[in-house]
């Protein structure tokens, strides 16, 4: 139970460098994708978080993006391997469309983490590690504070830029 | 396999927080997290490629309830 | 489905549906809503019904989607 628990934690921190970096790649900070994102970041910005890491958790709020993607990629190889975890992208590229989001965030987040999650279970790891996992990572992001995590995702978002 | 209760827990937990949380725009990200879990839930209750397709249904359709409901909150379109 | 599952959804179903009867707020309450619907898709999957879990899972924020709408038109 304890080695499952590691290897959940250590799934946690993978899939969250995993869809930071490609949220964070296609200026997610930036500005909201879809109109309810600077809803969510004007209120977070009210209890002293920062703009763009709340305009980026915003985004995650209102349209799937690669914490999305990442997460049904890992129900997709969960259930049927590879092609399961690129069914799952495209589930989410059709998601992003009926949320009137144009981005591939989603969709990117999803297929690389296909491939990432698909390695990993010929290692030693189950696809269950990375489904928990997940969830695990999107708390410490929407979960937990916002004002730290909205600073940090600041923080990311400077060094891109 | 405990990531089924890890889950859950953290679909608890967020629901909570969502509940006790006063400001909307701040509920929404903690009432996001339980959706990433009940979806995570789905896939786990029932090892089904079905299943896939419910999860995403349901993740893609609190998302839109999520983001009508915030666009609704800012004053203006809903779409 | 085991039981500490069964609990731990079932209260996020009660919760949800505690909470939208209390709070005042009408945003409040639509997402408490959709708490209650996110509590209550797990009993449909664990039976099976996936078709029906689909369905839900996509007719409830269509419904929210609509009390919005008469929300908007109170307040304006």
């Amino acid at each position: 139970m304890l080695g499952e628990l590691l290897r959940i934690l250590a799934a946690a921190i993978i899939t969250w460098l995993l869809f930071v970096s490609v949220d964070i790649f296609f200026r997610l900070p930036e500005k909201g994708g879809v109109s309810g994102a600077s809803a969510v970041a004007r209120d977070i910005q009210a209890a002293g978080g920062d703009i763009a890491g709340g305009t980026m958790m915003g985004n995650i709020v209102s349209s799937p993006d690669a914490s999305a993607g990442t997460l049904l990629a890992a129900c997709g190889v969960y259930v049927a391997g590879i092609p399961g975890g690129l069914i799952a992208a495209a589930l989410v590229f059709i998601g992003n469309r009926i949320c009137h989001d144009p981005g591939y965030a989603g969709t990117t987040g999803a297929v690389l983490a296909t491939f990432v999650v698909y390695g990993f279970t010929q290692v030693g790891f189950a696809a269950t590690d990375f489904i928990a996992g997940m969830v695990i990572a999107i708390l410490s992001i929407q979960g937990l504070s916002h004002l730290h995590a909205s600073r940090l995702l600041a923080r990311l978002w400077r060094v891109r830029q | 396999m405990i990531a089924p209760y890890l889950v859950a827990v953290v679909a608890v937990f967020a629901a909570l927080r969502a509940i006790l949380e006063k400001n909307t725009g701040r509920k929404l990200p903690y009432a996001n997290v339980m959706n990433f879990a009940i979806a995570a839930s789905i896939v786990l209750l029932l090892n089904h490629p079905l299943s896939l397709v419910a999860a995403a249904a349901y993740f893609v359709g609190s998302t839109l309830e999520a983001n009508a409901i915030a666009s609704t909150y800012a004053g203006g379109g809903k779409q | 489905m085991i039981p500490a599952l069964e609990i731990m959804f079932g209260f996020i179903a009660i919760a949800g549906a505690v909470s939208a009867a209390l709070i005042r707020d009408s945003y409040g309450k639509l997402i408490s809503l959709g708490i209650l619907v996110g509590g209550i898709v797990p009993f449909i999957v664990d039976r099976g019904y996936l078709d029906v879990a689909i369905t839900v899972s996509l007719v409830a924020p269509i419904a929210t989607i609509f009390v919005l709408m008469v929300v908007r038109r109170a307040d304006a």
